[in-house]
């Protein structure tokens, strides 16, 4: 499922995802668990909390990242 | 003959030490750098910041050296002009590295930490933001992490100037060592090393969570997020707009008119004989007037506001939140939501908010955040003679030219989206820890912005004193004026006086909109004149800055379209409110 699908306070875990610089060091990467703290309207970006740090990622970003709950 | 010998005089005792400060974003460089140089650069809590560096002097124990502040990067790929330029500055060599760490975010930072070492010179770690990072319930054994990482790591609370004495002293000592370069490890590798030493190295203690953090939490969310973020935005323009008035009125007015212009008044008349000289310089539109009342008893306490909030906010880490919300929005005209950190920042200032964008923004979004500011965003000193003009008479009025600012940016911003070519970077970004701002950090921060406003505002308003003096004052504005006055009066319907708004409207904004006070004008001559100054031309500092920014071409077009929306707004304002007056009168 698309993360830019997730629900807000569900937990996730990254499956695949595009091959961004950024994205890496920011530390989403591939097996990176997280939570979804919010989303924002008219498509705005998806923030997701790793750890303690609350990272925002666009939606159409978001869109290519696959996850799979986490029970 | 040893080998230590010989380097010793490889390197000669008077050269100077060269250091490098290093790390992510938003860490607290540029706080360890001002501490240890005592200069002065700007510090804010969001990243990129810093996006060209700075060098600065130290001493310590008689040796001297040269300490560069590097933008803060998360890697070193050269992806991004401030990795660029990083890369650019490790690979010409140093003596050392002060690589400061975010003990909030240890993880993340220990990414640079480690590909650091992968160059031959020396690493000293500055284990920063420990004040916050026990308010989180965050425990690093700091002893560990230097095992771990093979170099001294000092705990600093650079803010509170704690623990720099001793990472001073360390660094001093490092930068006589020579450092072998360390193994290049992949990013699976470093990935896992990473885990195993925040594994040994931190604990993080369940607490109960702060208001703060509730706060942070908060913030981000659509609700209660965009009502907070309103009220925030309220509660600021009623400190800027209610503080400046009250300034303005109560202090200011009073001392410069009853004391201060009488004084220069007195003097002037016993010294100088009644002519143009004495005109030139206490008239109407005379050097004291334009010099001293108008920067300082009109501008000067919304200026000083506005940089008081804006600061304020900008340390607390509120602002890129209000990013996240409007980003949404702000797409829709091709603006990726954190552009409205310097599109506020013009409310300051267009010249700051011009150069900002240059940290992490395309060359597309560059060019549409520096079209809006310089087309549709007023000025701190635009807004404090719009509110000297408007406030007392009309706030109706003067709510209506900032709706009409609102509106031109959206209608321009969908413009310029469409004519440029190219994407807007989509939002990927870490949102700060909300900070109580410090207070001497905030000073500081304050004094510079003042400063900066009072050369920048007085070298320009110099020349602009001294063209509006001798025009006014030889009859040379009389000529200029019945030459336009069919444009003025017939087209925007102004006194032919408005002249001297225009004529002076090119060196400041703000220049545009003070001449008017003086002309008793209708609301709707107040209006139009106000529509006017508001889209005209940019001033002369942020001509030059387009031009050093972007190109020649680039600011001679923004010149072109503002000020041709100028006169066609202004003028269609006032045909119309004409007929629709004639038709109620
Ligand atoms: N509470 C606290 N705040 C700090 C500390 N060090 C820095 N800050 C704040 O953290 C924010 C970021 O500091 P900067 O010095 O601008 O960070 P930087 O590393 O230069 O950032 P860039 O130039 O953007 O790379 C500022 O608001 C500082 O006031 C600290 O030890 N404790
Ligand atoms: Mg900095």
């Amino acid at each position: 499922m698309p993360l830019a699908e997730g629900r807000k306070l569900s937990i996730y875990r990254i499956e695949d995802l595009p091959d961004s610089h950024l994205l890496k060091v920011l530390g989403i990467r591939k097996g990176t668990q997280f939570i979804i703290q919010s989303k924002q309207p008219f498509k705005g970006p998806i923030v997701v909390k790793v750890g303690n740090r609350s990272i925002a990622i666009d939606y159409d970003i978001a869109k290519k990242i696959e996850v799979e709950e986490v029970a | 003959m040893s080998c230590h010998v010989m380097e010793a005089q490889e390197r000669p005792r008077d050269k100077k030490l060269k250091i490098l400060l290093m790390g992510n974003p938003n860490v607290g460089k540029s706080v360890v750098f001002s501490k240890l140089t005592g200069l002065q650069v700007v510090s804010s809590n969001y990243a990129g910041t810093t996006v060209d560096y700075t060098l600065g002097n130290i001493t310590f124990s008689n040796k001297e050296g040269v300490l560069i502040d590097v933008p803060g990067t998360y890697s070193l790929e050269a992806t991004s002009e401030a990795e660029r330029v990083a890369v650019a500055l490790l690979e010409e060599g140093a003596d050392l590295i002060i690589c400061v760490l975010d003990a909030t975010h240890l993880e993340r930072n220990l990414d640079l930490a480690l590909k650091l070492q992968e160059y031959p010179i020396p690493i000293v770690y500055s284990l920063n933001l420990l004040d916050v990072a026990e308010r989180q319930g965050i425990k690093i054994d700091v002893e560990k992490l230097s095992e771990e990482l093979g170099s001294p790591v000092i705990p600093t609370v650079a803010i509170k100037n704690k623990g720099l004495m001793e990472l001073m002293r360390t660094a001093m000592k490092l930068s006589q060592e020579k450092k072998e370069p360390g193994p290049k490890l992949e990013d699976e590798e470093r990935w896992k090393r990473i885990k195993e030493i925040v594994d040994k190295v931190q604990i993080q203690v369940d607490k109960e969570l702060t208001f703060i953090e509730k706060l942070e939490n908060w913030t981000i969310q659509p609700w209660p997020g965009i009502p907070i973020a309103l009220l925030v935005l309220i509660a600021s323009l009623g400190v800027v707009v209610g503080g400046g008035k009250a300034l303005r009125a109560a202090i200011l007015l009073p001392l410069v008119r009853q004391v201060i212009m009488p004084l220069l008044n007195k003097i002037v008349s016993l010294v100088i004989p009644a002519g143009i000289l004495r005109n030139v310089l206490v008239g109407e539109f005379g050097i004291f007037v334009i010099g001293i009342e108008w920067p300082f008893a009109l501008i000067l306490p919304y200026v000083f506001l506005f940089y008081l909030v804006f600061s304020f906010l900008e340390d607390s880490g509120y602002l890129p939140r209000i990013g996240v919300l409007a980003d949404g929005i702000l797409r829709r005209i091709g603006i990726q939501g954190g552009n409205i950190i310097p599109i506020m920042l013009g409310y300051g200032c267009a010249v700051p908010a011009i150069i900002g964008t240059r940290a992490a923004t395309t060359y597309k979004e560059r060019i549409m955040v520096a079209s809006l500011v310089s087309f549709a965003v007023p000025c701190a000193s635009q807004s404090g003679a719009f509110f000297a003009l408007l406030g007392d008479k009309s706030i109706l009025a003067l709510i209506f030219v900032y709706l009409l600012s609102i509106l031109a940016m959206l209608t321009v911003g969908k413009i310029v989206n469409k004519v440029i070519p190219g994407k807007s970077q989509p939002m990927l970004l870490e949102v700060p820890n909300l900070l109580l701002p410090d207070k001497d950090a905030l000073k500081k921060k304050l004094k510079i912005r003042m400063k900066h406003f009072l050369i920048d505002a007085e070298g320009p308003m110099l020349i602009g004193i001294v063209i509006a003096a001798i025009v006014a004052e030889t009859g040379i504005l009389n000529e200029i004026s019945k030459l336009i006055a069919p444009f003025v009066e017939g087209w925007l319907g102004m006194p032919k006086e408005t002249s001297l708004s225009l004529l002076l409207g090119i060196i400041r904004r703000e220049l545009a909109v003070l001449p008017l006070l003086e002309m008793n004008l209708t609301t709707l001559q107040l209006i139009t004149g106000a529509i006017v100054a508001l889209f005209y031309l940019p001033c002369l500092s942020v001509f030059g800055v387009l031009v050093k920014e972007f190109s020649l071409k680039v600011a001679l077009f923004i010149g072109l379209i503002t000020t041709t929306s100028a006169f066609l707004l202004g003028g269609l304002f006032n045909q119309i409110g004409s007929i629709i007056l004639g038709f109620v009168g």
